[in-house]
């Protein structure tokens, strides 16, 4: 039988002029990631490590090579095709989480879903049912700034899980966490991997990185190590 | 015992039933006469000016050091919102034409009256006109004139005025323009971070650039209602105090539903332009580059 990644990235590459000339933050990259599975992307800064996770959730266009998500080439979508990706295909979790300061946390849950015309008394429910989830049942009525920086970042997970995406994509989750806070994070999503959802997180975190699944260490551009420290079927 | 009259000095005296005829030097108190006083009306500066109320006796003289009349006021007359007559630093007595006339001693001399014309169809607007030319055929040391001339000629320095107060309104308002534009702009470049965040996790450049829209209509919609309030206090606390300086009727600053009206359409046509020239700069930046990344 044969198993179709989640996602398939072939021969990418991106490159940027700078100061007359082009330099490339990614240089021919290929990465196949399997439903469920949880993939940690690491090295040093500069590596391509941010630039990649651009590239596969359609922020950022490749220059050359193709991505495939859930199906779908999204290495080639307009701004309005890519935007609309974003939406629906994949969801974001960013390390200084960018929630709407005048909304409160269920408010910031439901934008997702209000912007893809979700009715509006099926995406309170699953507001109130994602922040259950992330552990914040009691603060769906605060605001950003009456919550902790880990709670503000569960409001972030629940958000890009809304219109339950295919992939979830992490820009350093933990960057902005204490200790505690940050193993908190990655106890949350390591619940989250078991649950089903496919997780492609880029840090610096070692710990982070020991809990996936799957650890992949990128320099210059290239991928150079990719290690399976879990394989789906032992976790199953 | 009735009180004991009490000198009376005027500038400007008025029958009752003809427009102003005659203006005196002065108006005198002098010794009273055994007859029944006369009766007149004064205006509500001089009463304030002099303490004087309605039952007062006062010698009312043309000029100074002549016997003059006594008489008793019977009345206190407010002015009217006329312009014209805001500045001048004069007193009104009113008092009528016969007794006028012995006491000034001018007959039936008058220097102005007002011809009311009836039987003319309505809607004949030129029938002043034909009736002021009919009394010029036959006139002789004087001069008619319809109202409506008489109302021009009377108006012409307002009207200029009224034009420098509208350029300066036109200057006020184009400036507010651009100080308003700059301000939106600033302030929606302010929340260039949450519109990265929101194009980011997948919300379409249409819907960031309406809300934006929307958010400058409403901040445009409130600012002006509140605009207008502000104008209405402060056109009421300057009516107060320049109605109490000139004790004049007059309203000298006017906040009207049509004013109100172009106030509030011209702040929503400002803040909808605004929001979209800032809006659309916004959403036309690269989602990555709104984040600082």
């Amino acid at each position: 039988m044969t198993v179709t990644p989640v996602l398939s990235a072939q021969s990418i590459r991106r490159a940027y002029p700078l100061a007359g000339r082009s330099v490339e933050a990614v240089r021919g990259l290929s990465l196949d990631v399997m439903a469920g599975e949880w993939v940690a992307v690491v090295g040093p800064s500069g590596c391509g490590k941010s630039t990649l996770l651009n590239l596969l959730g359609a922020i950022d266009r490749p220059t050359a090579g193709r991505i495939v998500i859930a199906g779908r080439d999204v290495s080639a979508l307009g701004d309005a095709e890519a935007t609309r990706f974003r939406l629906t295909g994949v969801g974001f979790v960013f390390q200084r989480f960018y929630l709407m300061p005048t909304l409160t946390a269920a408010e910031n849950v439901e934008l997702p879903m209000a912007e893809a015309r979700m009715p509006r008394a099926a995406r309170s429910a699953r507001a109130r049912e994602l922040l259950a989830y992330v552990g914040l049942d009691g603060r769906a009525e605060h605001r950003p700034f009456q919550l902790s920086g880990g709670e503000q970042q569960r409001v972030a997970i629940a958000r890009a899980l809304a219109n339950r995406p295919a992939l979830l994509l992490a820009d350093e989750p933990t960057g902005e966490l204490d200790a505690r806070t940050g193993a908190e994070m990655i106890a949350l999503l390591d619940r989250l991997n078991h649950d089903g959802t496919t997780i492609v997180t880029v840090t610096h975190d070692e710990e982070l990185a020991q809990a996936a699944r799957r650890v992949v260490h990128m320099r210059d551009g290239v991928i150079v190590d990719d290690v399976v420290r879990r394989p789906l079927e032992a976790t199953a | 015992m009735p009180p004991a009259p009490r000198p009376l000095l005027a500038g400007l005296l008025a029958g009752v039933l003809l427009l102003p005829t005659f203006r005196p030097a002065s108006v005198s108190a002098q010794v009273s006469t055994p007859a029944a006083p006369r009766t007149i009306a004064i205006d509500e500066r001089l009463a304030a000016a002099a303490g004087l109320a309605v039952g007062d006796t006062v010698r009312l003289a043309a000029t100074a050091g002549s016997p003059g009349d006594l008489v008793r006021i019977a009345a206190i007359t407010r002015r009217g919102a006329d312009p014209s007559e805001v500045a001048r630093n004069e007193f009104k007595v009113r008092l009528h034409l016969d007794h006028l006339q012995s006491l000034t001693g001018s007959g039936d001399r008058v220097g102005r009256f007002a011809v009311r014309s009836r039987g003319a169809p309505s809607g004949d607007a030129a029938a002043p006109d034909r009736v002021a030319a009919a009394i010029n055929q036959s006139a002789f040391g004087f001069r008619a004139y319809p109202a409506s001339a008489v109302a021009v000629e009377t108006s012409s320095t307002f009207r200029v005025v009224n034009r420098f107060h509208r350029a300066i309104g036109v200057i006020t308002i184009v400036a507010s323009a651009i100080f308003l534009l700059c301000i939106t702009l600033l302030k929606v470049d302010e929340r260039r971070r949450d519109v990265g965040a929101l194009r980011l996790i997948g919300c379409a450049r249409a819907t960031v650039l309406r809300a934006i829209v929307l958010e400058a209509t409403l901040v445009a919609l409130i600012g002006s209602i509140l605009g207008a309030a502000l104008g209405w206090a402060a056109s009421a606390i300057v009516n107060w105090y320049y109605q109490g300086v000139y004790q004049t009727p007059l309203r000298f600053t006017l906040v009207t539903p049509g004013i109100v009206g172009f106030a509030v359409a011209l702040s929503l046509v400002l803040g909808v332009v605004s929001g979209i020239l800032a809006g659309r700069r916004l959403v036309r930046t690269a989602p990555l580059e709104l984040v600082g990344r």
